[in-house]
């Protein structure tokens, strides 16, 4: 008897399914017919939401016919084990279904046997007095092992099978962005520099700004006042690279990488070279003490 | 049934690799602080070649890995092994000469290393005759361990052993590996692998250095004495099984993440990468079967420190073992690289993991080689807070500087140069953070030596016993005791039982 009426619950249930279902094949034929018939925008508009809502209705009552079924499912379920495991058994398991979700999906994903039976997966093992329980592997364990292998192989897949940016691809990128946002600071800046006309500067603050750099970058080498020790005295006429501002911008702008002399075009604007050229030239003739002896050739300014 | 045999565990040599294990964490935990301390006082060196940082760095990290943790291993080893396979020891002359061997080559590291006799190759630093000193006495272990096993009383091997021999097996393919070199003279020699597949190779085993003799053997301990010591079954034999074939199988292939944006081709970097995040899994495989065997003994972990040190050290491997599948994702490493955040990662894992897990054990096992009890509860507890302080203090303040070197190291300016352009900018920037890392280290040290007061006091009120009675039915060969189990219950009770 009640079987029966159990087996007519669900099959009203599947009906109501598919009737929702039917109610959205029309849904759809109506959007196709009505567009193609009148182009009046508030037909559309009244036949849209009537459609959303309608469709909105539709799913909530296929949402609640699933509902239905599913405590249906269970309530058989639940008397399947009164039938088949007795009593004790069913109370335990109406018990479990009353208890708050969080808490059944705790024990769903976790899966562990409690400590008052754990006598039921003892296995035979002693080692040495060590005995082991048969728990199964967590679930959340196994799906996160799952998850992991799986986007491994999606992250593989991207990078070099659907072609995803190579690290040089990532590199250029950034170059390019970086290049772009340098050339847009450039372009607000003015006292550009002009490499192959260039002049000293004797103006008293860029002299200052010159030796401030000095300081920070030089003085390792070339000690405070231009002396020199691992690198040149900077203070006499002799020069090995070229004395005057275009040479001493170059080697300063280039570096002489085999002397340990590093390109400072890297770290230095090119007003900022300049600047520290301008100081450099204007420590000639200072003959600070302990200078290092002259080294290449005497430079002559060239006269025009 | 067979007969049951009388026979004797060999605790001389388990006390010997313990005092070693006391001994050198002593030393090595010393060194670090030094350098730790060099880093914010330069002059620390005393003017001398020999105590420069490059070489009391190498120095500290041979010196904790292969001297305090090496010991460790093989005390954890020597005594779960005879007692899982209820047998003596194969050889105790092969143990001796394990024994001496091993303190042998730490003392010629101790030598070498601050003379600047180094293959530069980190954790493979030592010279060539010291690498082959290495594959000897690993190999007379090997002997030992295997002869044990094969003359074991025990049908089934237990997952410690597992662990053991895959730390064996894999150890020796990594060492010879990465070793292969030409000597040039008896203190210099140039490996046979060049540029990046040099590199390569050296990642291979420098990250299964981590794998291999900081993991694998000390999971094989923690399967042994966490459960001896909270006396609970092991959670899951299903989940030991699964997480230790998965753990091998993939750790082996994470090595090129620490060449990640480098020259060696992307696939293999990815390959690195991809390997590392399959790895959380089985990580935390240990960490679970390991934390879950405790259910049912919380209560006790709050009173014994031996417990409080085994839970803190495998939550700083669950916690090491996420982290480090993070740093190997490619825009995280960009962060992390060439960063104090690297340094902070790895001391979760040695401060914490192999630190605390080596401590555990060192309080639980004296006390059963010399017959008594503790000397000291209270000093044990005090090293517990002081040890987890330690930690504490030395890691976040890393992690922090890592942070800010990283930014500092990418900062621009409009003119698209480096707003910090010289090394010492960021040096001076985290200075501070040096600072409170050197107490975070001085704490752990502080606690250290509370222990080892602690221990040898114990030592000293108790009575050692070298040569353990103990009683085991004498050993069926297996295809025996299968031929009887299929004969008596047939085949469904053989596939029961393994």
């Amino acid at each position: 008897m009640k079987k029966n009426k159990l087996k007519k619950q669900i099959v009203i249930t599947i009906l109501a399914l598919f009737s929702s279902s039917l109610v959205f094949a029309q849904g759809a034929a109506a959007t196709a017919s009505g567009t193609s018939q009148a182009n009046s925008e508030v037909y559309n508009s009244l036949l849209s939401n009537g459609l959303i809502f309608f469709a909105g209705l539709t799913m909530l009552g296929a949402v609640l016919a699933l509902f239905h079924l599913l405590s249906m499912m269970i309530k058989v379920q639940q008397i399947k084990i009164y039938q088949e495991q007795g009593l004790e058994a069913y109370q335990e398991k109406i018990k479990e279904s009353q208890e708050p979700l969080w808490k059944r999906q705790y024990k769903a994903w976790t899966n562990v046997v409690p400590i008052e039976k754990e006598n039921t997966v003892m296995l035979d093992h002693n080692y040495d007095g060590i005995k082991e329980l048969d728990n199964s592997l967590p679930p959340w364990w196994v799906a996160m092992f799952y998850i992991t292998i799986f986007l491994g192989v999606i992250f593989f897949a991207y990078y070099h099978v659907l072609g995803g940016p190579s690290q040089a691809d990532e590199y250029n990128a950034e170059m390019k962005v970086a290049e772009q946002a340098k050339a847009a600071f450039a372009a607000t800046q003015a006292n550009q520099i002009d490499e192959d006309n260039l002049e000293a500067s004797t103006d008293p603050q860029d002299l200052a700004i010159g030796k401030t750099i000095y300081s920070t970058n030089c003085v390792a080498c070339h000690l405070a006042n231009g002396e020199g020790s691992v690198g040149p005295n900077l203070t006499d006429e002799f020069w090995i690279h070229g004395g005057g501002i275009t040479n001493v911008y170059k080697t300063i702008k280039n570096g002489v990488p085999e002397k340990g002399m590093i390109a400072w075009s890297a770290q230095l604007k090119p007003a900022d070279m300049y600047k520290v050229s301008s100081y450099i030239l204007s420590l000639q003739g200072t003959n600070p003490p302990n200078a290092k002896a002259p080294q290449g050739e005497k430079y002559v300014p060239e006269t025009e | 049934m067979a007969q049951v045999e009388t026979f004797y565990y060999d605790n001389a040599i388990v006390r010997k690799f313990t005092y070693a294990t006391m001994l050198w964490s002593v030393v090595g935990m010393l060194v670090g602080l030094i350098a730790a301390f060099q880093l914010i006082m330069p002059d620390l060196n005393l003017g001398i070649p020999y105590t420069t940082f490059g070489r009391i760095r190498p120095l500290h990290t041979n010196a904790a890995i292969f001297a305090f943790v090496g010991n460790g291993i093989f005390m954890g080893v020597y005594y779960s092994l005879q007692r899982l396979l209820k047998t003596r020891m194969f050889s105790n002359t092969l143990s001796n000469i394990h024994f001496w061997g091993w303190q042998l080559i730490i003392v010629l590291a101790a030598v070498t290393l601050p003379l600047g006799i180094t293959s530069s190759k980190e954790y493979a630093e030592l010279e060539w005759p010291i690498d082959i000193a290495i594959a000897l006495v690993w190999v007379v272990f090997g002997i030992n361990m295997f002869g044990t096993i094969i003359k074991r009383r025990e049908n089934h091997m237990y997952v410690a052993i597992w662990f053991y021999i895959a730390t064996w097996i894999t150890v020796t393919v990594l060492h010879i590996g990465n070793n292969i070199e030409i000597p040039v003279s008896a203190t210099k020699s140039y490996g046979i692998f060049a540029g990046v597949q040099d590199a390569l190779v050296q990642w291979w085993y420098g990250h299964n250095a981590v794998a291999f003799f900081l993991t694998t053997p000390y999971l094989g301990l923690m399967y042994y004495f966490l459960p001896k010591a909270a006396n609970r079954p092991v959670y899951s034999y299903r989940l030991s099984i699964i997480h230790f074939w998965a753990l091998i199988f993939i750790y082996i292939w994470a090595g090129p993440h620490h060449l990640l944006y480098t020259s060696l081709p992307d696939w293999a970097q990815s390959l690195g990468s991809v390997f590392s995040i399959m790895l959380i899994a089985p990580s935390w495989g240990g960490m679970l079967n390991g934390l879950l065997t405790l259910r049912g003994a919380w209560d006790r972990v709050r009173q014994d420190p031996v417990l409080k040190f085994m839970v803190v050290a495998i939550t700083a491997y669950g916690m090491a073992t996420f982290e480090g599948p993070m740093l190997s994702i490619k825009s995280v490493n960009a962060i992390s690289h060439f960063t104090d955040w690297t340094i902070g990662h790895v001391h979760i894992g040695t401060l914490g993991w192999n630190g605390f897990l080596t401590f555990g054990i060192l309080y639980w096992l004296i006390p059963r080689l010399f017959n008594t009890n503790l000397y000291s509860l209270k000093l044990a507890n005090a090293h517990f807070w002081i040890g987890t302080l330690g930690i504490a203090f030395y890691a976040i303040p890393l992690y922090w500087a890592g942070w800010a070197q990283s930014l500092m190291w990418k900062e621009f300016t409009p003119d698209g140069f480096l707003k910090y352009g010289n090394f010492l900018e960021t040096v001076t920037q985290i200075m501070p953070m040096y600072y409170i890392r050197a107490l975070g280290g001085t704490l752990f040290f502080a606690g250290t030596l509370v222990m080892i007061y602690n221990l040898i006091k114990t030592i000293k009120q108790g009575a050692f016993i070298g040569d353990e009675a103990a009683e085991a039915p004498a050993q069926v060969a297996t295809a025996d005791v299968h031929k009887e189990n299929i004969g008596t219950a047939g085949l469904s009770a053989v596939r029961c039982k393994c």
